[in-house]
Order: structure tokens, then sequence, then C-alpha cells
């Protein structure tokens, strides 16, 4: 309401229809290779002559591409859990309380975010090869979290911003110790928050690639899969597993944003 | 502890704050030491690297300019202008096209909004060269768009496929999001009831828009277009998969540089430049706005 | 006080649904040429609604606006010669005091110079000072803002002037101030005022007139004198401050009776007819009682407390289940103790007989 009277009657309708359409431009790709996953033939070719899920198959019986999926999903994990706890300090420090180098430090998280990913990967390359360690999904793993950390750091801050200090003081006064305000005030408030950074944390790092390409060493994530069979010989495999980490991502934001909903409304929030 | 606790979340009696004690500094310290490692050092790294002899690997050997000197005398600055030029026309493009997004989440859209947002969440969370893939199959001779054409219609179209304009469509389709959401944000932080005012006072919804939505919007607007262009300077695969090698950008000639050529020095030193173009960029504009402000807005 | 005595604006039948709801619920009202017109009521009650609607901001769902006997229903508010003042204020923060003041003017295309020469006119109309001309709006004071605000409105030369309670955020000493300097400036300036406010006590001071409105409907129109004495129903009653209502219902004798305490009551002139209602007393119409005699109604209760209300003292008296106040100017304080059996009572005179 309110902008109705401001508006043309027209606008609404046109605003309605530029995001409809910039949605359909957004999935259009993901339609196309999941269309592509289900032709039968080796080369694809629009309109579908014969339809078929013999490349899923195919696919999911690969033991290589098991393979991929279970380092994808290894550094993923990894790297949720440590970001959670990492950024989940790091944003109050970001936004809850006020001390002498806040500023700075602020800006400093902001800054892997604001850096091309790709010179991120070959600057950590580097410098693994100087420290003389061995390339694996390991440093993979550590490579992610410079650049997810941040990010995590500033999706919890948003909720902590909105977090009004005088609980966990009304807490301390009546009597709680500071580990007691953290577990009976500050997480449970903050929760939806902390949820919302390991849901970020795990998806960018299941998607990333970037990242991966300069620093997994022997080991492949799904991505760098994808990557090397795009440039260098097609399979239909490449539009299943596409699908399949697409379908995967989005199982797992629409599954969790629709458990905050329902806990949200059970706590009656 | 909960006493200093206490005492620095007040704004005002924290000021001078006794910083070895802070529960904020010392939150922050997990989050510093890993930037330190991950970030500051490889950086360090990458411009020590820049000053070693060509095509070595050795870290500990007397400084030289004969990197620099390289990328200087070769036509680097080509791969240069081109990213820059595409990174640049990508926030142009993707302001022009966002920006009615944006308007519709921060203000049409009402209830509806949440699930709008998700929507443009998710492709985030799709590996880019897995959406970029997806285009190829849509534009590719034979594919989605160009089958289906001939399908009907009979008609054989040319594919745009692999061409330098493609780059540019590949980089506004794959940092879309990134544009969207600060604009929004921004976008949210303008009143409702100012824009109101001056449509009060008589002006036209052009003259709201430039006069009080824009400016006030502006904080927003500008990160998302240096979070783009940022990105976009640092694309590596929208133009092997979308551009089909038809232009190289700098990050190609950095990637050419660490893995065939194995001349990291040059990689290094081609790096030094670009952070260097980009890192001025982002201090400049990051020193300007309150961040606050802008992400405590709720 | 009251300049012209034909309607500027009408309301005919407006009402506003937000779906199954009636925010503004068939509202008739004239607001009168050069008039304060004040629209009362607690939040939700639609006054903010109905005043969106006349600004156009917000398009009715069904009945008629009419200026000066045009209908502008379906004209934007860019185009209507009417201005609000927000609650919020609504300044343009990334703009000067004196490119807010002018923001009108610069629209409509006037030169510079002539802007600049209006916006120091109403500065000085508004005893801004000069030098706050190139400020931000950030870096002044509350008041300031308010008066550059009103500026604002007044550089655009609207006809009506709306305001959506712009002093309830400011604090009671300041707001005091500029109620009166409100009121002042509408005198000065002849232009037609439409107020809103939840408070009465604002509306009493500076209207010409109130409109007391309660769940989207206006419930009674009239001067501020007319409101405090003759309250057309308990609701508008209670709105005007702390009162003491008594359920009643009328006997054959054309008294009252009170259930709740048993007795009969004199009652003020009532309407024929009178079946069943409410009789108000206000806290400063109960006297205490040295003998019955003094006054037509009493009660006897207990005196439980007592409050110090700045010129007043508020007196606390619980008679059966019943609490009653009774107020008093500072200097004829009561003399009795807490606890104490006390007589209370009024003249029928000094009661309001509001029907159900």
């Amino acid at each position: 309401m309110g902008m109705d009277a401001q508006q043309r009657r027209w606008v609404k309708p046109l605003i309605v229809a530029w995001t409809a359409a910039i949605c359909l431009f957004l999935y259009m790709p993901v339609a196309a290779a999941a269309l592509a996953s289900l032709s039968q033939s080796r080369y694809f070719t629009f309109p579908v002559a014969k339809w078929s899920t013999v490349w899923w198959g195919k696919t999911f019986d690969s033991i290589q591409i098991r393979e991929l999926i279970e380092t994808s999903i290894t550094i993923a994990m990894l790297v949720t859990a440590i970001s959670v706890v990492l950024a989940f300090f790091g944003a109050l420090a970001f936004a809850r309380y006020r001390w002498r180098g806040r500023s700075l430090y602020q800006r400093l998280v902001l800054l892997p975010i604001f850096f091309p990913q790709s010179v991120l990967g070959l600057a950590l390359l580097l410098w693994f090869s100087a420290l003389g360690l061995t390339l694996s999904w390991q440093t993979a793993v550590f490579a992610h979290l410079v650049w997810i950390v941040p990010v995590a750091t500033l999706v919890i801050a948003i909720q902590v911003y909105s977090f009004d200090p005088a609980l966990e003081e009304a807490a301390a006064d009546l009597g709680a110790s500071r580990w007691q305000v953290l577990k009976e005030v500050t997480l449970p408030v903050l929760w939806p928050g902390i949820f919302s950074g390991a849901l970020f944390s795990f998806l960018l790092s299941w998607g990333n690639f970037p990242l991966s390409l300069f620093t997994t060493g022997a080991d492949s994530t799904v991505p760098e899969y994808l990557y090397a069979k795009m440039i260098a010989g097609y399979t239909p495999g490449v539009p299943v597993l596409g699908t399949v980490s697409t379908l995967g991502a989005a199982v797992l934001l629409l599954g969790g944003y629709g458990l905050i909903t329902v806990i949200r409304r059970a706590r009656g929030t | 502890m909960v006493a200093a606790a206490e005492r620095s979340a007040q704004p005002a009696a924290a000021t001078p704050a006794r910083p070895r004690s802070s529960l904020g500094f010392r939150y922050s310290l997990p989050v510093l030491l890993l930037l330190a490692v991950g970030f500051i050092a490889p950086l360090v790294a990458v411009i020590a690297f820049s000053f070693v002899e060509p095509r070595s690997f050795d870290l500990w050997s007397e400084p030289t300019l004969a990197n620099y000197r390289t990328i200087f005398e070769q036509t680097y600055y080509r791969s240069f202008l081109w990213s820059l030029a595409f990174a640049a026309l990508t926030v142009v493009v993707l302001a022009v096209i966002c920006y009615p997004v944006a308007y519709g989440l921060a203000r049409v859209f009402g209830r509806w909004s949440n699930l709008v947002t998700l929507l443009f969440v998710l492709p985030l969370f799709i590996s880019e060269n897995v959406r970029l893939y997806g285009w190829v199959l849509f534009l590719i001779k034979g594919g989605v768009l160009l089958g289906g054409v001939k399908a009907l219609t009979g008609i054989e179209l040319t594919s745009i496929l692999f061409t330098p304009p493609m780059i540019v469509f590949g980089m506004v389709y794959v940092y879309l999001p990134f544009m969207l959401f600060p604009m929004t944000l921004g976008l949210s932080m303008v009143p409702r009831e100012v824009t109101e005012a001056a449509f009060d006072l008589g002006a036209s919804r052009a003259q709201v828009f430039r006069e009080v939505e824009l400016p006030l919007a502006m904080p927003g607007i500008i990160i998302g277009a240096l979070l783009t262009f940022v990105l976009g300077v640092g694309a590596i695969v929208e133009a092997k998969v979308l551009g089909g090698q038809s232009v190289i950008p700098i990050t190609h000639d950095i990637e050419i540089a660490f893995t065939y050529a194995q001349n990291w020095p040059l990689g290094a030193a081609l790096s030094v430049l670009l952070m260097l173009v980009v890192g001025v960029l982002v201090l400049i504009v990051l020193k300007r706005f309150d961040l606050d402000r802008i992400l405590g807005r709720r | 006080m009251v300049s012209g005595r034909f309607p500027i604006l009408e309301l005919r039948g407006l009402t506003k649904r937000f779906g199954e709801l009636a925010a503004v619920d068939a509202v008739d009202l004239d607001i009168l040429e050069g008039e304060f017109f004040t629209i009362v009521g607690p939040s939700g009650s639609g006054k903010t609604t109905v005043l969106r609607m006349l600004a156009g901001m917000e398009s009715p769902s069904s009945g008629d606006i009419l200026l000066k006997g045009e209908r502008i229903n379906d004209v934007p508010a860019n185009r209507r010669p009417t201005c609000m003042v927000f609650q919020s204020l609504a300044l343009f923060p990334h703009r000067t005091v004196g490119q807010n003041i002018e923001f009108a003017l610069k629209i409509r295309g006037d030169a510079a110079a002539s802007r600049r020469a209006r916006a120091f006119e109403l500065m000085d109309l508004l005893r801004l000072p000069r030098s706050y001309y190139k400020r931000g709006v950030t870096q002044i004071s509350g008041g300031e803002r308010q008066r550059v605000a009103l500026a604002r409105a007044f550089a655009y030369d609207p006809q009506i002037l709306f305001f959506d309670e712009p002093l309830s955020a400011i604090d009671y000493k300041l707001r005091k101030t500029l109620e009166k300097e409100l009121k002042d400036i509408h005198r000065e300036t002849g232009k037609t005022f439409v107020y809103i406010t939840h408070s009465l006590e604002e509306a009493m001071v500076m209207s010409d007139r109130i409109g007391v409105m309660r769940a989207g409907r206006l419930v009674q129109v009239g001067t501020p004198h007319e409101i405090y004495t003759e309250p057309r129903d308990k609701f508008v009653s209670e709105f005007m401050g702390e009162v003491n209502v008594i359920d009643v219902v009328a006997d054959a004798d054309g008294l009252l009776f009170a259930e709740a305490f048993g007795t009969r009551l004199t009652a003020p002139a009532h309407r024929r007819g009178f079946q069943k209602g409410h009789l108000v007393i206000r806290p400063e119409s109960l006297r205490f009682l040295e003998r019955p005699e003094q006054a037509e109604n009493r009660f006897e209760g207990t005196l439980y407390n007592e409050y110090v209300l700045g010129s007043r003292i508020q007196y606390q008296v619980r008679v059966g289940e019943h609490v009653f106040a009774v107020e008093r100017l500072r200097q004829h304080a009561f003399g009795g103790r807490l606890d104490d059996r006390v007589l209370i009572g009024w003249n029928a005179v000094d009661s309001i007989l509001v029907e159900e």
C-alpha cells in the first residue's frame, strides 16, 4: 500500500513483469542443462529426438563421479563447521561491540569479498608452495575459508545489528555467568543469522570454482570436473552433474529456509 | 568479564576502550588470524614473487624489475583494457536491468519479497560454470534456441556464441545478484515518507527519482557497482566458456603465466598490477561509507 | 477566528478498505476555508488514512473528495494544491536547510535568486536564523527541523496544509511551545490547516474545530468546547482524559439507577427516551464533602492513594469495588490521611449523561 496513488497504474505490473523476465533469464540455462541431461544421444541437439535417463544412470554408476561428490561435500562440510564458529565471533566483533580498531577490522573483513577470486586463488597457490605445502583438498578448505568466513561474518553481522545488547545485560544482571549468557541468550537470539551463515558457507563452498581450481592439487571438486569437461570434450554427464548440483543446492536452500519458517512459527516469533 | 561486556556495549561509554581487554578485539582474533595467514600473507608473497627472476621458483633471490619490464614492453595492456572495459560495461548494464527489480523488492512486492529474494539467491550457489554451460547448450547451433527456431520455422540462424559481447552477457548473467542485493539494500534505505514528501511538493516521478531516490540509494548502488566491477575484472570462466577465447582478459594471461608458461614471477607481477587497480578503487570507496549505517539498517 | 464559512474540502462517504478491513468507513465531513481542523483518534482509528487520501497518497476505495467543489479523487499528490508535514518530517537528508525549503520552487523551475529570496522570507516567518541556510538538516535541533519542514511546505504555497502528528516525537516542553507557535502561524498565514493527532489535549490547544475518529468512523465533530462539554458517547468522553464513568439505567421517575452501587442518582437534563447509558463525572467535578447535603449525589469510600500531578493533586477513592478519581488544585489539597473514610459527591449539572 502507500505508493499506489503515487505510481501510475502500469508501473507495478511492469515491475512485476520485468522481475519475472529477469528470473526467467536466470533460470533459462539451468533449464537448458536439465533438458540436455535427459537426451539419449551422445551430442545434444534440440528438439530432443529421444528422451532417456540413461546418462543419469551412467553418471551415478561412475566411481570417479562419486569420489568427486564426496570430495566436494567433505570440503563444504568442513568449511561450514569452521567458518560458522569463526564468523560467529567475527560478527560479534563486527557489529556488537565497540572497540578501538573496529572500523579497520570491518574493512579488512570486506576486502577478501571485494577481491577477484581467481587472483586470490593464484595468490594462495603461490603462498602454499612457498610454504612447501602439498596441494590437496585440505588446502582447498583453507582457501575457501579465506573467502567464505568474511561472507558468513557479514551474514551473521546483519542479524547481530538487530540484537539488543540489553538482553545480555539483563541476563547477566539476573545472575547468569558469561558462558550462560552466551548459551541461554546470545546464541538462541542470533540463531537464524547463524543458520543463514552456515547455509551460505556450505553452498558457496559447494559451488566454488575459482578458488578450488588453483588450490586442490591432485584432488578435484564437482565444479572443477565440469569445467575440465566443458573445455575438453562434452559428455551428457556434464549437464547431469550440473543439474544434480543445482537440485542439491535448491533443496538445501529451500529446505533450510522452510525449516527456519516452521521453527519460527512454532516458537511464535 | 561481564562488566567489561556491559561497558563496551555502550557506544558512548566505550570510546577510550582498552584494546587488550576488550571482548570485541578478542572475538575478532580468530578472523584476523585467518585473514593474516590466508589473505595478507599470500598477497605479500605475490608481491615478493613479482620481483623474482623470470621463470624462477625461488623466492629468495636478488630482486629484479624484469617482470614489470616485460609487461610494459609487451601487449599485456590490451588484456588489461579488455578486462576493465568488460567489467565497466557489465556494471552499467547491471545497474540498468537491476534497478526495477531492486525497486520491486524494496517497495512493491511486500510479503512476496522474501520468496523473490530466495529465487535470486539460489543461482549464487550453483557453480558459475554450470550455469554458463547451460547458456552454451541454449545458444549453440542445434541448441534450445536455434534448434527450436529451426524446428518451428525452418529458418537457420547463426549462433552468437563465442563472440566478445557474449563475454559481457555471461558476466551480466553471473554477477546479477551481486548488483541486485546491495542495490535493494540501498533503495530500502530511502525512507518512504521522504519520497512521498518530494512527490507531495510537486515533483514528478522522474524528479523524485533524480532528486531524492537516486542520491539516497547511492551507497547501496555504489557498493553493488564496486562488487560487480571487482568480480568482473577477476572473471575467468566467462571468456573461456562463452567467449570461446575470442578475447583474452587479464585473468587469463595470469592463469597462463602460472600454468602453461610456468612463469610464476610474471603471473605475480600481472596480479600485483591488477590488485593495485582493484585495491585502490575498493579502498577509496569503502573509506567513504559508514558500514554500520548500511548494514545495520533493518 | 474562522475567516471564511464555505467548505474548501468536502469528504463524501469517504471509504478505504485494505482487504476486508474498512480502515476508513463512510466519512462525511466539511472542512471550512481558513480553519484549523484537527482529527483526533487513537492509533488504528483511520485518521492517518483519511489524511493520506486527502493529500493524494492513498486512493479512496469509494466516496469522493471535493476541493472547492471539484472532485479530486484521481488527482495525484504532485498536482494537488495541498501539502503535508509528515510525522517523521521527511526532510531530505542529503540536502541543506535552504535546499529543503526551496525544493518545491526548484521543481517548479524558479530561478535561484528568487528561490533564495523566498526561502529567507520563510525562514524569517518561522524564526529560523538565516545563517542556517547552508547547514545540513541533520545538524540542527528537533525544533528547528520542525520549522524547516513547515517552511518547506509553505514554499509550495498550498491552499491546505496537512499535518500528520508532526509533534508526537518531541519532548513535552518543546511540544507545548510549538503547539502555540503553530497556532500563531495559522493566524498569520490564514491558510487552512488539517491536523491529526492522538492527543486531544494537543487538539484542544490549537483547533477551531475537532473531529473525533474511532474504528474508521467519525464519531463527533465540534468546537473544542462542544467536545469537552457535550461528548456524544462514552468513547469520546473517555478520550478526553481520565473520567469517572458509572453505568446507569433510567427508572420510572426520571431518575437514574446505578445498579453497581444499588443507588439512585440525580441526573442532568437528558434526552427524552433515554434508556441505558453512562454517567460521566470529571475528576475535577468530584468533591470531598463534609456533610451529605453539600451535593446532590454522593458515595462513601476509603481514601486509598494520592498522586501529585503538577498543579493538581489526584486522589483515589475506593467505593466497594469501584475506584473514583477526585482532583483538586494543589493549593486546596485535601487534608485526609490514607485509609480514612471519606464522603465524595457531585451536583447533577456537573455530570454528563451519554447514551449507550
